[in-house]
């Protein structure tokens, strides 16, 4: 009949326009613009004068590679960290009574109903000199004279992690949630361990929700410039600060190009990469 | 092929009670089924048998040895679950071979044992598809297949069949009364479907909504000789009359209020079957016979009136109602071709059994 094969057909399409069109302009066709802006060379009055590669080859220097690998560095560390803390918590929530797990989702989404530069502010008040962080190591003990946390590595990591920790726990828990228990007493039935079961059905299983996770964090990580900044100071420079510092806005264009292809590359790697830990797990 | 013996087993879950006090011995190397309604525990005692729940008191034990304690992937005793509960990211020759690489045994093995059993279950041109791309009783086929072939002492089948439609149950049945036969593995099948457990059990146990069990035997031992109204009711179809035993007579009777006295084969006399004991009879439907005349040769009738017929192919049922308004069920069998004299509803008939078909049992 005619009426169904509209429903199939047109109006998801009719309700999926809106977001296409709102994408193709302010998505796709910027991204347009800074690649062809990083590929063609202007006149001092802004003209169009031709085509170059100059720019892109410009920044394959050790500094600028460096920055590249400390941002990809950073990214994945903090994926790293987030997985490892969001695996046993999304366990947990998606193990335990409807109620609790409410509540427990309740509590992951609070943070963001905060203002961002709320959470670096009352961060600063934890791990500044005379912070709250300072103050109980002193007090239990275990230092004497208070360290400076602020403007370091380990400030940009702790806001970092706590930031994107959401993202990672979410689609794991959504994953580990739909879970067929019966899964796991049939393994137990079959003679493996709890650990057996764990590496060969239950973290297989939850591998989409991991993967999601993992570029959920890593990618806006590898760009992210407002924590590294105002945590960490200006000691270390990523490719956020790095893009943002430019004011001539071609060149710009051109770092990130060349940022986003490796980030791109690099993401195919770890795609691989986590495949490849499924697989030798499952065969542990 | 061990038996298995429970001893006293008590459980409780969160909602409540589940046994109390469950004591059964499984013969080895038989098909055994354990029938009883929904909710009535039958399954929690598969899954303390299958070691995935542990119980609060009593003892298991498997040839023998006391596995009570043993947990579930140290016992020989492997489950196939209702909905199968195959691994979704696992091929059917990798489900089948879960056991096997549990084990550590050399790959060539574990390729010759899962091929081999596959073949078996007829499923030769899909051992390297995904699961979810095969049909019920395919999957049905490849769970069995899984647990199987780690070769366990004891296999535990719970409802296995629910999902499947009725003439595919009905093959799988056969089937799995082949594979019990050719295996001699103890088989443990559990069901809320008395026509599965009849067919496939060499010995059954019924369970009450309470969680009791009610009575065990054969399959025919269950049928003809009911040991409780509850099992009569459950087992098959089955019409009762009340009333109170009469052993005065030479002939023992049961005096049915409104409908007069009906005589009793007493094979042995059992301490509650007192003069003027509350008892019950129980007469299977296709014992009965209806007639529009009196037959003769008949140690019992009563005169009833037909309220439905019911045409069912091979028999037909009849319901009749007695002037007490106690209502019967009849079967026929339609063995040639009009050979039934015309009965029609609201007719007067005759209903006629033998005392010998009539269980006596106390109420």
């Amino acid at each position: 009949m005619k009426p169904t094969s509209l429903r199939s057909h047109e109006i998801p399409f009719a309700l999926g326009a809106p977001s296409l069109i709102w994408q193709v302009l302010f998505l796709y066709l910027p991204m347009l613009l800074i690649v062809c802006t990083s590929v063609l060379s202007f006149s001092a009055a802004g003209k169009i004068e031709g085509f170059t590669l100059e720019k892109i080859f410009a920044f394959f220097t050790p500094t600028y590679l460096e920055v590249i690998s400390s941002s990809l560095l950073l990214g994945l560390s903090n994926a790293l960290l987030c997985l490892g803390i969001a695996y046993p918590l999304a366990y947990f929530m998606a193990s335990c009574g409807k109620r609790c797990k409410n509540f427990l989702l309740f509590l992951l989404i609070i943070p963001f109903w905060t203002n961002f530069l709320l959470h670096v502010y009352a961060w600063f008040f934890v791990l500044e000199k005379e912070g709250f962080l300072n103050h109980l190591l002193q007090t239990l003990g275990i230092l004497s004279t208070p360290i400076p946390f602020m403007n370091t590595l380990f400030a940009t990591m702790i806001m970092m992690v706590y930031y994107y920790l959401p993202f990672m726990v979410l689609p794991i828990y959504s994953s580990l949630e739909k879970f067929d228990a019966r899964l796991v007493e049939a393994s137990l039935d079959l003679g493996a361990t709890r650990a057996q079961t764990f590496r060969r059905i239950v973290f297989p299983l939850s591998m989409p929700g991991v993967r999601a996770g993992f570029f959920l964090v890593y990618i806006p990580s590898f760009g992210e410039f407002a924590i590294p900044e105002l945590m960490g100071g200006d000691k270390q420079v990523f490719v956020g600060s790095d893009i943002l510092g430019d004011d001539t806005g071609s060149l710009g264009a051109a770092f990130a190009v060349v940022a986003c292809s490796i980030l791109l590359l690099s993401c195919f790697a770890i795609h691989l990469g986590l495949h490849k830990v499924t697989h030798a797990l499952q065969k542990s | 092929m061990q038996e298995i013996e429970l001893k006293n087993i008590k459980k409780s879950l969160t909602e409540g009670t589940i046994l109390s006090g469950i004591s059964l011995q499984i013969p080895a190397g038989k098909f055994f089924a354990l029938l009883g309604p929904s909710g009535c525990g039958k399954t929690t005692l598969l899954r303390l048998i299958a070691g995935l729940e542990s119980v609060d008191e009593g003892t298991i034990l498997l040839g023998g040895r006391d596995i009570t304690n043993l947990p579930i992937h140290r016992r020989p005793i492997n489950i196939v679950f209702q909905n199968y509960a195959l691994f979704p990211h696992l091929n059917v020759f990798d489900n089948v071979a879960y056991s096997l690489k549990i084990k550590k045994i050399p790959k060539e093995i574990i390729e010759q044992k899962v091929i081999k059993i596959l073949e078996s279950f007829g499923l030769e041109n899909h051992i390297y598809k995904p699961t979810t791309r095969l049909s019920g009783g395919q999957q049905q086929r490849v769970a069995l297949a899984r647990a199987i072939v780690n070769e366990p002492a004891v296999l535990l089948l719970d409802e296995p069949l629910a999902a499947l439609d009725f003439t595919l149950r009905e093959r799988m049945l056969i089937e799995l009364i082949e594979l019990q036969d050719t295996l001699k593995t103890t088989f443990i099948y559990v069901t809320h479907d008395q026509f599965e457990a009849l067919t496939v059990a060499d010995q059954m146990a019924i369970m009450n909504h309470q969680g009791h069990i009610e009575q065990i035997g054969t399959p025919k031992e269950i049928y003809e000789f009911p040991a409780s109204s509850f099992v009569a009711k459950f087992v098959g179809s089955t019409n009762t009359l009340q009333g109170t035993l009469q052993k005065t007579s030479p002939d023992p009777q049961i005096l049915v209020p409104d409908l007069g006295a009906f005589s009793l084969f007493i094979p042995e006399y059992k301490e509650w079957m007192q003069e003027g004991a509350d008892i019950l009879i129980s007469i299977r439907p296709e014992k009965m016979f209806i007639s529009k005349q009196e037959l003769p040769n008949f140690s019992n009738r009563v005169k009833a009136s037909v309220e439905a017929i019911v045409y069912h192919g091979r028999s037909t049922q009849y319901n009749v109602v007695l002037h007490n308004k106690l209502k019967l069920q009849v079967f026929e069998q339609n063995e040639e071709h009009f050979t039934q004299e015309d009965i029609d509803y609201d007719n007067e008939v005759f209903i006629h059994w033998q005392k010998e078909s009539a269980v006596i049992l106390e109420r």
